[in-house]
C-alpha cells in the first residue's frame, strides 16, 4: 500500500536524515546506505541498491565543512528508492527505466535539502539564544534541553526535504512516465554508468590532490588494460 | 577534587555524538560541546563557579566531530586542573581556540575529502556486482578510523591534556590526509575502468573505445573544477545520451 510505503520511507528518512549532521555520524546518511535500507524495508533492497549506487558518488565532493550545507542526497536517495517501489507497484513499472525516472525527478529536488537544512541551523540560533538565556539565569537542565531540541529541528528539515522530494515524485512520476519511458529504453544502461562516472569526475576535479587529473587517468588506463588482456 | 571516574567520562563521550545536535551559524558545535561536557562539569564545579563555566563553554566552538573527543578529553584534564586551582599556563577557551581549526581541517581532508571517496568507491564495487551487503561493507571500512579517533583521541586527550596538541605532529595527520586522498584517486580510477568494462562487454563494443572514457572524464573534471554545478553535469550528460539514443544512435550498430 502506498501510504505505508512512504510512512516507512519516512521512518528512514528520519534516522538516516538526522545522521547526516545532528546525530552519531555514522554514515548511516550516504546513499549507498541508506537507499538499500529503505529498499530492504518495503521489500525490494535490489532497487535501493541500484539507487545507492548511482546516487554515492554525485554529491560527494561536496564536503559539509563549517557552515557549508550540501544538497541532501541521502533524501534523494530514500525518496528515489520509495517513488520507484512503490509507484512502481502502483502503476505497474519496473526496472532500471523507471528507477532512472524516478531518480531524474529526485535529483533536481535534493536542492531542497539544503533549504530546509539551512532553515533548521538559522532556527537553532533561537534555540542558542534561549539556551544562553537559560545559563545566565542558572537553569543548566534546561539549556541541556534546548540543544536536544536542536535535533528536533534537523529531524523536520529531513522529514521536509523526504516529503518535498516524494510529493513532487508522485506528481511528476506518473505524468513524464509515458513520455520519456521510451526515451530511456536505449540509453537506461548508459545513464546508469553516466551517473557514477560523473559523480567520480566531480571528485577527481575538485579532490585537493596534486596531479589529481594524471592520477586517475594512470590508475584508468591500467585498470582497464589488466581487466581487458587478463 | 578527585579524578573524573570512568562513567563520567563514558557519559560525556557518548554526549558527543549529538555534539551537532544544536548546530547553528553563530556558534556553530558551542552549545552541543557544553552539552557533552556538562556532566563532567557538574562534578568538577558548584553553583556560580558551574554556571560560569558551563556559560564559557557554550560560546564558540567548532572542530571535526570525528576528532572532537579529543578536544573534549583534553579540556576534561584542564577543567580537572582547574577545579583543584593548580597553576595553568594556557587558558581552557585558548587552548579551545588554538586546537579546533587544525584538527577541523585536518579532520575534513581525511574522513570527508579522503576516507569518504575511498571507502564509497570499494563499496560501489561490490554493489555493482549485486553483492547486497556492500552497505555494511562501506560501514564498516569506513567507521574503522572514525572510531579509532573517537575513542583513543578521547583517552590520549584525557591523559595528556595540554600535550596532546603533539598528536597532530607526532603522528603527521596531514600527510596521511593526503595519502588518503591520492589512494582514493587512484582506487577512483579503477572503479571507472571497472564500470566502463562492464558496460562496454554487456554491450559487446569493442573493448579498446573504453580508453576514451578517460578524455570523457577529464572534461567533466575540469567543468567541475571551473564550479560547474554537479547537479548540471548530471543533467547535461543525462539529455546528451536520451538525445543521442532517441536520433538513433546505437553504438552497437554504429561501431
Amino acid at each position: 500500500m502506498l501510504v505505508v510505503d512512504l510512512f516507512l520511507g519516512a521512518l528512514v528518512a528520519l534516522v538516516c536524515g538526522l545522521d547526516r549532521v545532528a546525530v552519531l555520524q555514522i554514515m548511516i546518511s550516504r546513499p549507498i546506505v541508506a537507499a538499500p535500507l529503505a529498499g530492504w524495508l518495503l521489500g525490494d533492497i535490489e532497487v535501493g541498491l541500484q539507487v545507492g549506487l548511482m546516487i554515492e558518488l554525485l554529491w560527494l565532493a561536496r564536503l559539509p565543512v563549517g557552515a557549508a550545507v550540501p544538497p541532501d542526497d541521502t533524501q534523494v536517495a530514500i525518496a528515489g528508492t520509495v517513488l520507484a517501489v512503490a509507484l512502481g507497484k502502483l502503476l505497474g513499472l519496473e526496472g532500471i527505466e523507471f528507477i532512472l525516472l524516478c531518480l531524474l525527478v529526485a535529483i533536481p529536488f535534493g536542492k531542497f535539502g539544503q533549504f530546509f537544512d539551512r532553515f533548521a541551523r538559522t532556527r537553532n540560533r533561537r534555540t542558542m539564544e534561549r539556551a544562553e538565556a537559560a545559563l545566565d539565569s542558572g537553569n543548566l537542565s534546561a539549556a541541556e534541553l534546548y540543544h536536544l531540541s536542536g535535533i528536533a529541528k534537523f529531524a523536520l528539515a529531513a522529514l521536509g526535504t523526504y516529503g518535498v522530494i516524494v510529493g513532487g515524485g508522485i506528481v511528476l512520476v506518473p505524468a513524464l512516465a509515458p513520455v520519456l519511458l521510451s526515451g530511456l529504453e536505449h540509453s537506461a544502461e548508459w545513464i546508469r554508468l553516466a551517473l557514477p562516472v560523473v559523480g567520480i569526475a566531480v571528485v577527481v576535479g575538485t579532490i585537493n590532490v596534486n596531479r589529481s587529473l594524471t592520477l586517475f587517468s594512470a590508475s584508468f588506463g591500467m585498470a582497464f588494460l589488466l581487466m581487458w588482456l587478463v | 577534587m578527585m579524578n573524573l571516574s570512568p562513567m563520567i567520562r563514558l557519559r560525556v563521550w557518548l554526549r558527543l555524538f549529538l555534539l551537532q545536535g544544536s548546530w547553528n551559524f553563530e556558534r556553530l558545535q558551542g552549545l552541543g560541546f557544553f552539552f557533552a561536557l556538562y556532566p563532567a562539569l557538574q562534578k568538577l564545579y558548584r553553583d556560580e563557579q558551574l554556571q560560569q563555566v558551563c556559560r564559557e563553554h557554550a560560546g564558540y566552538f567548532n572542530t571535526h566531530p570525528f576528532l572532537a573527543p579529543s578536544v573534549a578529553g583534553a579540556v576534561l584534564e584542564l577543567e580537572q586542573r582547574r577545579s583543584r586551582n593548580e597553576e595553568q599556563t594556557v587558558n581552557i577557551q585558548d587552548f579551545k581556540e588554538m586546537v579546533a581549526a587544525p584538527y577541523a581541517a585536518v579532520g575534513d581532508a581525511m574522513f570527508w575529502g579522503g576516507l569518504r571517496p575511498l571507502t564509497a568507491g570499494i563499496a560501489i564495487l561490490f554493489a555493482v556486482k549485486g553483492i547486497i551487503l556492500a552497505p555494511l561493507i562501506f560501514l564498516l571500512l569506513f567507521n574503522l578510523l572514525p572510531f579509532w579517533f573517537r575513542i583513543f583521541g578521547f583517552m590520549y586527550g584525557y591523559r595528556n591534556g595540554l600535550r596532546s596538541l603533539e598528536f597532530l605532529q607526532q603522528h603527521r595527520l596531514p600527510d596521511w590526509a593526503i595519502r588518503i586522498k591520492e589512494t582514493a584517486v587512484v582506487l577512483l580510477g579503477g572503479v571507472s575502468a571497472f564500470l566502463v568494462f562492464q558496460q562496454l562487454q554487456a554491450e559487446q563494443i569493442p573493448k579498446g573505445l573504453g580508453f576514451l572514457a578517460i578524455p570523457l572524464v577529464l572534461v567533466l573534471a575540469l567543468f567541475a573544477r571551473r564550479g560547474i554545478s554537479t547537479l548540471l553535469l548530471v543533467l547535461l550528460t543525462t539529455a546528451v545520451i536520451i538525445c543521442l539514443s532517441l536520433f538513433g544512435f546505437e553504438p552497437t550498430t554504429w561501431l
